[in-house]
């Protein structure tokens, strides 16, 4: 006599789940060779995403940006959003959207720059008026709030320069940041130098750096720095030679640098 | 089975597919919207901040590229399949000696050949529009441009336009793999959303598991990324169409071509296991 077993029906449903996610898992080891290859290519030129940037965007609905189209626009729309909470000065708001429009298009450096520039300048303003105003707020608690928002603002850029590492911009940013706000001189210096060092910077980087530098008390630094400078500008206006050689005059005396030891400029005449 | 006559049954389907497809109003209404949308990304560019004219222009098509092809691709290819399906008609196209197998790819290269008529159009007008707008820049500009020749690759465009079409053949795939165990239009329709939505981020779990110490979570989501296609590698549109030297080799391309073509033939295997037993 031949017993005949007869699987349950949510069994039979079961294995063939169970067999189906094994093909799919199958197949997905074998395009594995395929796919490793073009996706560590693909990757290296995508703006890299995180799960709790993904999680802060899904809270917004914005699911399609996340998906990958219309990106550019919805944070655009976001970055008017931005300025409304700005206005209304609603400081916790007011982070995470920038973050988010960050994290939604991290290309465009407006986004990182005006950002940053919001929560170093402008949030420290309104925390000091919160907690009773410029003349109630005592100093040190000033300075508290602003190292506070600078260093958040620090964060954001660092994050920025993930993205564009060569942005003279952000160098600047940074910057600007320690010598307006914190009053640092000697930390404006160094990212003043940083920013000199990239393609795009401004000529104006390097002749601040080595203003700070001297403003510091640094005046041998200070003028070994701007005769390299005055070498490596080109001889065009907005270099501002001139005014390099004149700054580098002035430090020859202060140094009382001998006759013979002088800068001597090249003999091709200083266009200003 | 003469393989000859298979391939000609394959190509009836497909083509009385196709020819349904775009009659249906779905498909017009969507192309009609998604032309319009690219048609006036010029209006959107008054929003943007801090991105050139001409990039945003291109993010834009391609966005409305992959938004509305992803939608038309699960939609037309559900409607397709069961219309068949309440019609009857499958059930008197299987009557005769039409194997399941060629039902199926004869539907998958109907659907396919639509979407590849929707991505042309999108791919024409777009191109169309960024070369009005570089032909205003450059009058504008002058000189100081043309010397560098043309603004725009338009066949990276192109080529963006062809690998987002292998993508909606992966979605349209897998979206006959899901009708074929599933009853109705609506079940498709959703899971096939749900399927979209995992495929398009798994790359985001698998990067932030990646750096996982071994567990259950990290064999998780390594099964997920083994279970579901990483359709972020499609998205290259960044790379394309301005800047040379970031675009990617011809090799990779043709990687994520094949990746593309691989799973679409699976899936539609896979659908021809459930189809198979699949009473009509």
């Amino acid at each position: 006599m031949i017993v005949k077993f007869q699987l349950h029906p949510l069994l039979i449903s079961l294995s063939r789940i169970v067999s189906i996610l094994l093909l799919l898992v199958l197949l997905g080891l074998l395009t594995r060779p395929i796919e490793a290859p073009a996706w560590k290519a693909v990757k290296a030129g995508q703006s890299e995403m995180n799960l709790e940037a993904f999680e802060g965007a899904l809270g917004q609905g914005l699911i399609i940006g996340v998906l990958g189209g219309f990106r550019a626009i919805l944070a655009d729309f976001l970055w008017i959003r931005t300025n409304i909470i700005w206005e209304r000065k609603d400081r916790a708001k007011l982070d995470s959207m920038v973050r988010l429009v960050t994290t939604l298009d991290p290309r465009p450096d407006f986004f990182w720059i005006n950002g940053s520039r919001m929560i170093a300048y402008d949030v420290p303003n309104w925390r000091i008026r919160e907690e009773g105003g410029y003349s109630d707020v005592s100093d040190e608690r000033q300075q508290a709030i602003d190292l506070e928002q600078s260093a958040q603002a620090f964060d954001l850029i660092d994050q920025a320069l993930n993205f564009h590492p060569n942005n003279a911009k952000l160098y600047l940013e940074k910057a600007q940041i320690y010598l307006n706000r914190l009053k640092d001189d000697a930390n404006a210096a160094k990212w003043f130098l940083k920013a000199s060092q990239q393609e795009d910077a401004p000529y104006f980087a390097g002749r601040i750096h080595a203003e700070l530098l001297r403003k510091q008390g640094l005046d041998a630094e200070a003028y070994d720095f701007l005769k390299n400078l005055h070498i490596e500008l080109p001889n065009i206006p907005s270099a501002q030679k001139g005014i390099i050689l004149e700054r580098i005059l002035n430090l020859e005396k202060t140094l009382e640098i001998p006759p013979h030891e002088r800068f001597m400029p090249s003999k091709e005449p200083l266009v200003n | 089975m003469n393989i000859t006559d298979s391939f000609t049954r394959i190509r009836l389907i497909a083509g009385t597919t196709f020819l349904e497809a775009v009659r249906q109003k779905f498909f017009n209404s969507l192309l009609l919207i998604s032309i319009a949308l690219v048609a006036s990304s010029t209006f959107f560019q008054q929003f943007d901040f801090g991105t050139g004219e001409l990039k945003f222009i291109t993010d834009f098509g391609f966005g409305a590229l992959f938004f509305f092809g992803s939608i038309l691709s699960i939609t037309a290819t559900t409607q397709l399949f069961f219309n068949e399906m309440e019609n009857r008609t499958a059930l008197t196209m299987l009557a005769k000696p039409v194997y399941k197998l060629e039902f199926l790819t004869g539907k998958f290269l109907g659907a396919h050949l639509l979407m590849l008529c929707f991505t042309l159009v999108i791919t024409v007008v777009l191109s169309g529009i960024l070369y009005w707008r570089e032909m205003v820049l450059l009058e504008r500009l002058g000189n100081e441009l043309l010397s560098n020749g043309s603004l725009i690759r338009y066949g990276d465009v192109f080529l963006f336009g062809f690998l987002q079409w292998m993508k909606f053949g992966i979605i349209a795939a897998f979206v006959l793999f899901v009708a074929s165990f599933s009853n109705t239009n609506l079940y498709t329709i959703v899971v096939s959303f749900f399927m979209l939505i995992i495929c398009q981020l798994q790359y985001i779990a698998r990067d932030t598991y990646s750096g996982m110490e071994a567990g259950w979570e990290r064999i998780l989501v390594l099964g997920l990324g083994l279970i579901f296609p990483n359709f972020q590698l499609f998205n290259i549109g960044d790379q394309l169409v301005f800047d040379v030297e970031k675009a990617p080799a011809v090799s990779t391309v043709f990687q994520i071509t094949g990746y593309g073509a691989f799973y679409s033939i699976a899936f539609v295997l896979l659908a021809q296991v459930n189809f198979r037993r699949r009473e009509i």
